[in-house]
């Protein structure tokens, strides 16, 4: 049984907008950035993969999608998905703005 | 002494100007440091990479890059 007395459900306030995500520029903040963009990663060798990345790791272990391998400018290699070791990573560049 | 300064705060002084820094082997980045970590991986800038071979040096330049710490062997403060 309801009781009449029983007051309306106050209303509720929306909860708090989360903090838009504060992006210093510290290298694990360029990571959480970079993820899905287009990047270069130029490794100790000197080759470069071209791709979009996919996900990484604090070891610089890196996947990339779409990748194309080249070396000295030219595209020797393609590869659909591909693993790269973080040990290797020289760099990781940005292709498009963060 | 009058004040010691940790080698970290001296790369965090050069945050928002320009750095030069120099890897193991031959090969040289100049850019604007936007951050570093602790493994001194370092965050730049509007860069420029130097590539030192017998043929001459190479240029590159980059827009948003993050140099792994593990070849880093200088980095330096520049105008």
């Amino acid at each position: 049984m309801t009781d009449a007395r029983a007051e309306p459900p106050t209303e509720v306030s929306p909860p708090p907008p989360p903090p838009p995500v504060q992006l210093t520029g510290s290298p694990t903040d360029f990571l959480k950035g970079v993820v899905g963009k287009r990047v270069k990663v130029r490794l100790v060798s000197g080759v470069d993969y071209q791709g979009v990345l996919s996900c990484l790791d604090g070891f610089m272990n890196i996947a990339l999608e779409q990748t194309e391998e080249h070396v000295n400018g030219v595209v020797t290699n393609k590869y659909g998905d591909a693993f790269i070791r973080g040990n290797n990573v020289l760099y990781i560049s940005a292709l498009e703005a963060l | 002494m009058a004040s010691q300064i940790l080698p970290l705060e001296l790369i965090d002084r050069c945050i928002g100007s320009r750095l030069w820094v120099i890897m193991k082997n031959e090969r040289e980045f100049v850019g604007t440091l936007l951050g570093f970590d602790d493994y001194v991986n370092i965050v730049l800038e509007d860069v420029i990479e130097y590539e030192n071979t017998a043929q001459g040096q190479k240029k590159t330049k980059l827009a948003h890059t993050l140099l792994n710490g593990s070849n880093i062997a200088i980095a330096s403060f520049r105008l």
